[in-house]
């Protein structure tokens, strides 16, 4: 009995190790990739997350895009100066008085399987977003009544009405499918595009190891390639979700680019490797106390600007973001630099002066607790942004010396986006994350339709709707920027908004083996758009 | 034997039932919903509707939950919102890391353990067993991310001597890539096995020394058998019976663990997996994870139970 219970042990032992190992042994070989290109010329650069959906039209991912930008082109591209600048389109311009935008295409773009990019790609690619919903463009080819294609590099989109940001909405934000590719998928919504890539950017998807990385192949015709093709031949992306493995990754050798960027309070860790080198790069969002106006107390401008006035944006930006990042006035950020009215300052830090300032209103302290009565107020904020909660307590200390009491109530992600969208706030402290023109941000912040659900102020303001639906169908492009800056000027007025910073995000590389980056601003694109990807070179 | 069967798997089918169904309405019950997330200036109210009756969570909640066990009979475990893939497949691609994840680090637990649970509780009050006593109580403080990073910086970033993240490098084939896999798997493993080694090790020890001060044990030593052979044939064959217990009960907190560790580690198991759909609302498979670790919790509990049985000749099934 006693040999037999032995026997069992050590059999029950073997097979589960022989069991564990054979079957984790399964996945060992199922990413067939020919990588035995010279290691000179893969770029690994380090991503957070999976894939999580191949199909560029429906994606709604940061780190998808990394990987989808770089194999379907786009109409336009940002460049380092926030700049709208030529990508598959050479070209846009506004007909009929602003109800035609018209894009003139590159005749020398190809898909990978030999195939011209063309404007039934464009227009295919427009009216499948459109039948289907897809994604965030939808919402951006809102004002499209018809697409035209009248030759191979034409593309015409007939509008209900102009919108002068639509030809850069849409050239930044829709990517470019290959029809004779995806016509064959049927329902697009419902369609993975997760293998058999036919791409047209400088690099395309070869093989994948989900979990671990995402081989991708150069694109031997890419025309905005120096060399007419990316020197780099290889481009891997390796999955580290956590940040602190990532730049251990980086370190050791292991990538060569962190796709995400280096936390502020990390990246002196980098400052004694000689190999490494930071680039810098700004935000297209920025972060902000934003009031709600159905709050009675609110309401009133006096008390806004006071709020405004209790916010030391300098010491803020000092203490959370430790010097790196801008002050702002108004809700323009200064990266759209000829949209933002320099003329206006930002409110100064003068708890005292906000104090009087309240008092003149007519508020008062009866109980001579050092607040004034009616002004308490929460604010809330996801606590899951170190920065943000940061300046949350910063901010309630400097309140309470303008006689303002504010709770803090940063929670939990979705509970705090939760409560934005069902307007249950005071305050609202949070960071806008990616506005590639001001007049998009405008209009979803502002409007009172609430167009993207994210009108924080919940604001409805006639005179607002006619400034923001006033500048939005102006395609003039001079009277266009003076009606920016003037809703620039209105809103800081009103201190809807109290703008705190714009963030500078700062990536890290292996400078000793590649160089070259073509960086853009925002942490969805900075280094590792299709355009910077295809200038990299190795370090000889 | 066949009434002891049929009754834990009938606990057991109860038990992933539960699971099953406190997993879902939690998910339910969490503030928001997956549009939630896709905070976008753009993204209509017609939309996120649109999205949501996509997603099958227009209907009402009872209706999810009838069609969802409907389909989980079936064996189907639903699409994922974001993948747009069975999650069946979406999961099958990740177990095998896990468990070979959390089946190295349990098997290597045990096997460090028992020493040091028999090898402490022999040197009782000696200051190896002050030290063994020590390690284990330190070890039950440790939290698996910190020491996760301590030792990738150590061993992987300073000394070079470990990959940093990643299971396999996936360029090597045959020999290599098993070598590879191994190499990969130290780090993680060790990390698990450190904060899991202290509980197993004390309770070992406890239950040795209950057992060296039983009858049979000082018949044994009157009988003229070894010290060794008492211990480790004797002594040791019943006191690892209430360490089965335990075992089971530390798979669950060793899957619980993975999640942690696969995240540090980029390891790519069902742990990080459920990291990242949590993330992103996915229900579908955020559920199809959590019930495929219950059942692994249950099967291994129930396995245990019966291993238990086996092992004591006091039980008679």
């Amino acid at each position: 009995m006693k040999k037999t219970v032995k026997g069992r042990w050590r059999l029950a032992v073997a097979l589960g190790v022989v069991a564990t190992l054979g079957v984790s042994g399964c996945g060992l070989n199922e990413d067939n990739s020919s990588s035995s290109g010279s290691s000179d010329t893969v770029l690994r650069i380090g991503t957070t997350t999976d894939v999580s959906n191949f199909n560029p039209l429906q994606s709604l991912s940061k780190t998808d895009s990394w990987i989808l930008n770089a194999m379907y082109p786009h109409l336009l591209r940002i460049d380092e100066n926030a700049q709208k600048a030529p990508e598959l389109a050479k070209e846009y311009r506004y007909e009929d008085d602003g109800k035609t935008a018209v894009f003139e295409l590159r005749d020398d773009f190809k898909w990978t399987d030999g195939q011209p990019v063309v404007a039934e790609d464009v227009k295919f690619s427009a009216e499948k977003i459109m039948e289907y919903k897809l994604g965030n463009v939808a919402a951006k080819l809102t004002w499209v009544e018809s697409i035209e294609a009248p030759d191979a590099t034409t593309v015409k989109f007939k509008l209900s009405q102009p919108y002068a940001p639509f030809a850069e909405g849409v050239g930044f934000w829709m990517s470019i499918v290959p029809k004779h590719i995806f016509e064959k998928a049927g329902d697009l919504s419902k369609f993975p595009n997760d293998t058999n890539w036919v791409g047209a950017g400088p690099f395309v998807l070869d093989s994948m190891t989900k979990g671990q990385r995402y081989v991708m192949k150069r694109n031997e015709h890419y025309p905005l390639a120096p060399e007419g093709k990316a020197a780099v031949s290889q481009v891997e992306y390796r999955v580290y979700p956590d940040v602190n493995t990532m730049m251990l990754a980086l370190r050791n050798g292991d990538i060569d680019l962190m796709g995400t960027p280096v936390p502020v309070s990390a990246a002196k860790t980098f400052e004694n490797d000689s190999k490494i080198k930071l680039e810098k790069v700004g935000a297209l969002g920025f972060a902000h106390l934003t009031y709600n106006m159905k709050n009675k107390y609110l309401a009133d401008q006096q008390v806004r600007q006071a709020l405004s006035m209790s916010v030391d944006t300098k010491a803020i930006i000092s203490a959370v973001l430790q010097g790196d990042g801008q002050q702002m006035a108004g809700p323009i950020s200064p990266i759209f630099a000829e949209y933002d009215n320099t003329e206006i300052q930002p409110y100064p830090f003068d708890p005292a002066g906000a104090k009087a300032k309240l008092a003149a209103a007519g508020y008062r302290d009866a109980n001579n607790d050092g607040f004034f009565d009616e002004l308490s107020f929460g604010v809330a904020c996801d606590q899951s942004n170190a920065n943000i909660t940061r300046v949350v307590q910063l901010f309630r200390e400097s309140a309470a010396k303008a006689g303002i009491k504010l709770e803090n109530e940063c929670v939990e992600r979705n509970t705090f986006l939760t409560r934005t969208k069902n307007g249950e706030y005071d305050i609202d402290a949070s960071q806008w994350g990616v506005f590639d023109n001001p007049m998009d941000q405008l209009r979803s912040t502002y409007l009172s339709s609430n167009p993207g659900g994210i009108n924080y102020n919940l604001l409805e303001s006639a005179e607002m709707d006619t400034l923001i639906n006033d500048a939005a169908g102006t395609t003039d492009p001079e009277a266009f920027r003076a009606k920016i800056k003037n809703l620039d000027k209105v809103v800081h007025e009103q201190a809807y908004l109290t703008p705190l910073y714009v963030e500078n995000f700062q990536f890290a590389y292996n400078a000793s083996k590649f160089t070259g980056f073509s960086p853009s601003p925002s942490d969805l694109l900075g280094m590792v758009t299709a355009y910077s990807l295809a200038q990299v070179t190795p370090v000889k | 034997m066949v009434r002891f069967v049929l009754s834990r798997a009938l606990k057991a089918v109860l038990t992933v039932w539960i699971a099953i169904t406190s997993t879902f309405f939690l998910l339910r019950l969490l503030p928001g919903d997956p549009t939630t997330l896709m905070v976008e200036g753009d993204m209509t109210p017609e939309m996120q509707a649109a999205l949501l009756k996509t997603y099958g969570l227009d209907r009402p909640l009872w209706e999810q939950y009838v069609s969802y066990l409907r389909e989980l009979v079936q064996g189907n475990l639903g699409i994922s919102f974001r993948q747009i893939q069975p999650v069946t497949d979406i999961i099958l691609d990740r177990l095998p890391w896990t468990l070979l994840l959390a089946g190295s680090a349990f098997v290597l637990t045990v096997a460090v353990g028992i020493p040091i649970g028999v090898t402490a509780a022999v040197n009782r009050g000696k200051w190896l067993d002050r030290a063994l006593q020590g390690f284990g109580i330190s070890a039950n403080a440790l939290f698996v991310p910190s020491v996760a990073i301590l030792l990738l910086v150590f061993f992987g970033a300073q000394l070079g001597w470990f990959p940093i993240g990643g299971a396999i490098d996936p360029d090597t084939r045959g020999v290599g890539a098993y070598l590879s896999l191994a190499h990969h798997l130290v780090l993680p493993v060790l990390s698990l096995i450190l904060v899991q080694l202290g509980p197993y090790a004390l309770t070992l020890r406890t239950n040795m020394i209950e057992v060296l001060g039983e009858d049979y044990i000082r018949a044994a030593q009157a009988r003229g058998l070894s010290a060794r052979r008492r211990v480790w044939k004797h002594g040791l064959r019943n006191a690892i019976l209430p360490a089965l217990t335990l075992m089971g009960l530390q798979l669950g907190t060793l899957v619980g663990g993975a999640v942690l560790t696969e995240t540090v580690f980029a390891y790519p198991g069902v742990g990080r997996l459920i990291y990242e759909a949590v993330g992103q609302q996915d229900y579908p498979v955020i559920q199809g994870a959590f019930i495929m670790l219950a059942v692994t919790v249950v099967i291994a509990n129930a396995l245990t139970d019966m291993l238990y049985a086996v092992l004591n000749p006091r039980i008679r099934l």
